[in-house]
Order: C-alpha cells, then sequence, then structure tokens
C-alpha cells in the first residue's frame, strides 16, 4: 500500500526531527538553565525533565504512525502479560520478567512500539509497586531496552530471531542498560553532590541486584522467548496480518 | 480512609495542583518550604488513608530518608564547619549534614506526594486529560489497565480448568513448574487471540473515525474554576518569592540565607497555601457537613 508507506515515511521523518531537536537543542537548553538559574545544584529536577524530554520523540512517532487497531491490542495484551509478570514475582528482588516481555514485544512489533511497549510496563507496574521520581527513569530504560531489541531482532519477513542472540542481547541489556539507568537515576533522585565517586559507589552497590536481573532476564527469555514469538506468529499468519 | 472531597474536583485541577507543588518542592531548597510541602503531603496522605497512611509514611518514607540524609556527608566534603573526621581522613561537615537532612526531606515530601498522586488519580482521569493530546498511547493505556486483572482472572480459571483435565500427581516440584507452564501458556494464547477479536470488534463499532470522542465523567464546574484561581495565584506568589530571592538559602560554602521579613513570610504563607488546598477543601467539607447536620 504506497498511501500507509508514504504516511510510514513521513512519521519516520518527522521522529527524526523531534529526536534532533530534543538532543540538539532542548537537552542543552535545560542543562545551561539548571546551570545558569539554579546554580547546577538541582539535579533531580533537571534530570527529570531530561528524560521526560528524551521520551517525546518516541511517543510523537507512535501517535503519528497510528498503528492498526490488531497491533494495538495485541500490543496492549504483551504490556499487560509484563505487567503481570512483574507482580507474579514480586517477592525475589530484581528477578522479574518483565525485560524479557520488553525484548520480546520489541522482537515481534519493531523498534518504535517496542519503546512504547517498555514505557507502559513500567509506568503501569508502578501503580502497584509505588509511583515516585524513579517512574521516568525506570520507564525510559525499560523503553531504550525494547527499542534496542526492535531495532537488533525485528524482521519484516517475519522469521525468528536466534534464541541464543536474544538471550545474549537480554542478559547484556538488563546488567548494562537498564543497571546503568536505574543506578545513575539513584544518585540523582537522591539529589545529594552528584560526583564520580558516588557513581562508581552507586554502580559498585548495584552490581549484585543487576546480576540477578541479568539472571532472570536470560532465563525468562530462554523459557519464553520461542513459544511467545511463536503464538504471535501463529496469530498474525491465522488473522492475515502479515501483508504489511 | 474516607471520602476525599479532592478526588471529586476535575482532573485538570488535580493535576495542576501536583504539577505545581512538586515543582516548587524539587526546585526550592530551603528548610522552610521542604519542611511546609513535607507537612502537607503527610497530613494530605494520612487524611485519605488513615493508618496504612501512617504505616506507609513510617515503613518507607522514613527509611530511604534516613538513607538520604546520612549518603551526603559521607560523600560531600564541602562547606565549612568541620564536625569531626572519618576513619578515612576526609571531613564531616555541618553544611553537608545539614543539606543531607534537607534533601532527605525533600525527597520524602515528593515520595509522599506521589502516592498521593496515585490514589487521586485514577485511570480514568489520566485518559480525560490526555485522551485527546495523545489519543492512541491513552487507550493502550486503559486497556492495560483493563486487561491486567483479566488476565489475572484467566490465570486462575485455566489453572482450575487445567487441574480438572490432568491433576498433577505427587507433589513432585518439576509437575508444578510443568503445571504453572502450561497454566502461562494457554493464558497468553487466550489473551493474544482475545486481543484480535476485540480489535475486530472495535472496528466494526467504529473506531478511528472521524468525529468520535472519549466517555469522560467530568464536567468543570465553579468551583473547579476558584480552585485554579487558588492554585494560579499561589503559585505566582511562591515563583515570586523565589524570583525576589526572598526563600534564598545557601549551604556551601557557608550557610547564608535570607533573613526573615515581610516577602520571605508572605512567599512561605502562599506555598503553604497551595500545599494545604487538598487538605482544607477536606476539612471545608468536614465543616459544612457538620452544621447541615446540626440544623436538622
Amino acid at each position: 500500500m504506497p498511501q500507509s508507506e508514504k504516511k510510514a515515511k513521513t512519521s519516520r521523518i518527522l521522529g527524526v526531527i523531534a529526536a534532533a531537536l530534543v538532543l540538539f537543542v532542548l537537552v542543552p537548553g535545560v542543562i545551561a538553565l539548571g546551570i545558569a538559574v539554579w546554580d547546577n545544584r538541582r539535579y533531580l529536577i533537571v534530570s527529570l525533565i531530561i528524560i521526560l524530554l528524551s521520551m517525546l520523540p518516541f511517543i510523537i512517532s507512535f501517535e503519528r504512525r497510528k498503528p492498526k487497531v490488531r497491533e494495538l491490542v495485541t500490543l496492549a495484551a504483551m504490556i499487560a502479560i509484563g505487567v503481570a509478570g512483574r507482580a507474579a514475582f514480586y517477592m525475589i528482588p530484581q528477578f522479574k520478567p518483565s525485560v524479557a516481555i520488553v525484548i520480546i514485544t520489541g522482537a515481534a512489533f519493531g523498534s518504535g512500539s517496542g519503546f512504547v511497549a517498555g514505557a507502559m510496563i513500567a509506568f503501569v507496574s508502578n501503580f502497584i509497586f509505588g509511583q515516585g521520581p524513579w517512574t521516568p527513569w525506570q520507564m525510559e530504560a525499560m523503553g531504550v531496552i525494547g527499542f534496542l531489541a526492535g531495532l537488533l531482532f525485528c524482521r519484516r519477513d517475519g522469521r525468528l530471531p536466534k534464541l541464543a542472540a536474544l538471550v545474549a542481547f537480554g542478559t547484556v541489556a538488563a546488567f548494562a542498560v537498564y543497571g546503568l539507568i536505574a543506578d545513575t537515576s539513584t544518585i540523582f533522585t537522591a539529589n545529594s553532590e552528584v560526583s564520580w565517586k558516588m557513581l562508581l559507589a552507586a554502580y559498585s552497590s548495584g552490581v549484585i541486584f543487576n546480576l540477578i536481573h541479568a539472571a532472570a532476564t536470560a532465563i525468562f527469555l530462554l523459557i519464553l522467548a520461542k513459544p511467545l514469538l511463536k503464538k504471535l506468529n501463529r496469530i498474525r499468519i491465522k488473522y492475515g496480518m502479515l501483508e504489511q | 480512609m474516607r471520602r476525599d472531597a479532592f478526588n471529586f474536583v476535575h482532573p485538570a485541577v488535580s493535576m495542576l495542583f501536583f504539577l505545581f507543588v512538586t515543582l516548587i518542592t524539587a526546585f526550592v531548597l530551603n528548610p522552610v518550604i521542604t519542611g511546609i510541602s513535607l507537612a502537607a503531603a503527610c497530613v494530605y496522605y494520612i487524611m485519605i488513608k488513615g493508618k496504612k497512611g501512617v504505616l506507609f509514611c513510617i515503613s518507607f518514607a522514613l527509611p530511604v530518608m534516613l538513607l538520604v540524609a546520612v549518603i551526603n556527608p559521607l560523600f560531600n566534603h564541602a562547606g565549612t564547619k568541620i564536625l569531626f573526621y572519618l576513619w578515612n581522613g576526609n571531613a564531616v561537615t555541618l553544611e553537608a549534614v545539614l543539606y543531607g537532612v534537607n534533601s532527605a526531606c525533600m525527597f520524602a515530601a515528593l515520595i509522599i506526594w506521589c502516592a498521593c498522586l496515585t490514589s487521586v488519580m485514577s485511570a480514568d482521569k489520566y485518559v480525560c486529560l490526555f485522551g485527546r493530546l495523545i489519543p492512541t498511547l491513552s487507550l493502550l493505556f486503559s486497556m492495560v489497565l483493563r486487561f491486567v486483572p483479566r488476565l489475572l482472572s484467566r490465570i486462575r480459571r485455566v489453572s482450575a480448568a487445567q487441574l480438572g483435565v490432568a491433576p498433577p500427581i505427587g507433589k513432585s516440584p518439576v509437575k508444578g513448574v510443568k503445571h504453572g507452564l502450561s497454566v502461562v501458556s494457554v493464558t497468553v494464547s487466550w489473551a493474544l487471540e482475545s486481543a484480535v477479536n476485540m480489535s475486530d470488534s472495535m472496528k466494526s463499532r467504529g473506531y478511528g473515525l472521524k468525529g468520535r470522542t472519549s466517555y469522560s465523567l467530568f464536567r468543570f464546574d465553579g468551583r473547579d474554576l476558584v480552585l485554579t484561581a487558588v492554585l494560579v495565584v499561589s503559585f505566582a506568589a511562591s515563583c515570586a518569592a523565589c524570583a525576589l530571592k526572598a526563600v534564598w538559602f545557601r549551604y556551601y560554602p557557608s550557610i547564608k540565607f535570607t533573613p526573615p521579613g515581610f516577602f520571605p513570610i508572605a512567599g512561605c504563607a502562599a506555598f503553604a497555601l497551595l500545599c494545604f488546598v487538598p487538605v482544607l477543601l477536606n476539612v471545608k467539607e468536614d465543616i459544612t457537613w457538620r452544621i447541615l447536620r446540626s440544623r436538622i
């Protein structure tokens, strides 16, 4: 369908423009404002504004793309599975399947929907676990993982990605991407002085939790990735959602 | 638990309130401002949650607060008044300790405000606010909120059915895990397939056509207008106080602040009015109720 393709192209270009605008104009602007007006000490609020700004391009391009109803509702079901999964394993700290679900969603639906799924899982599950200044950081971390998974693994021809690659990516993403962003958030939200020493202390104290998280993600990907992707593919074939 | 009057104002007013309060709390590091915000947050949260609110403040916010307060002087050695030296030779200064206490109170206030936000802003309010701005994401959000409880109830039903069809004999954990996995597998298939059915049903009912609006229960009435005016005026006054450096407070290198006078006190009073709007609204409702009852 040429018309929908054209629409998708313009929305992609708009997304890139929005991303560039945020990255090169708004973020430096906010940082400059933080230094000039607030004496460079309002780390919490400046970092939160930057995090929220960085989500803007994804939100805009998702809205502009106007996803089909079927994709939207299936995405909602996947997000609900992620939220319920996090709630089911709440007793073990950091042992949660949500990152695995986000990676599978990104691999199946593409990078844009992957970001939305990750951010939404973090946002909604914090209605159960408690909202706080950490919510935008978690949304960003999960969203970025979903986005990367979509970039790396989403194939237009519907071929399934290799399980070993998925597991490797999931381990690294949970440890490095999620761990790094979450640990940085503890420093910025606690709003004391930010120094390399403090960041290092936060990262080293977070290593064990991040290792548990990475192991959990790998385990859940090993168990869930194949059957879930197969189920999603089956639905695509059964209901004729393959033609795009 | 009580009937929270602030819960019944228009969502735009509630959102504006939380935005104003958290912005000023997060921006202005001044012990008086932080104290007012923390006190208002605690009072309001305990007002709407009762005993559970007290428990939350003591068991969650307080430990976080202590942690933040202790960490700052351990890592930050700026300041002039040295209290004592650590084992590694670093100085613990009075300024760093006080700064840590202040930022800890600010963090606790933000956490409790967020807890209030979660309790006041329900999903339909978010959809009402953002439904026109980001319609797709709002729809996604409200669908997810519906799907989570449905998923959980389906897991229960599938589990019961599976136990009836093929009960795991004996108590071996392997069989338990197998049973759990098959339940998850069936439930996920069910959820995904019904999602496609649901989307077809949505489409046949006209989702995505032009000129369709979403249902919203909220109406912006006179009380909301008055509340908005109060919020905006008190927020503007607080901002003006900040801009005029009336609530200026510096920790490093030595503690310095604007001495109390007319403007600092007025600024703090404006901020207190802003923070206590939900509490005052509840008190006003209580008084009205009492007067109405005494007339009977």
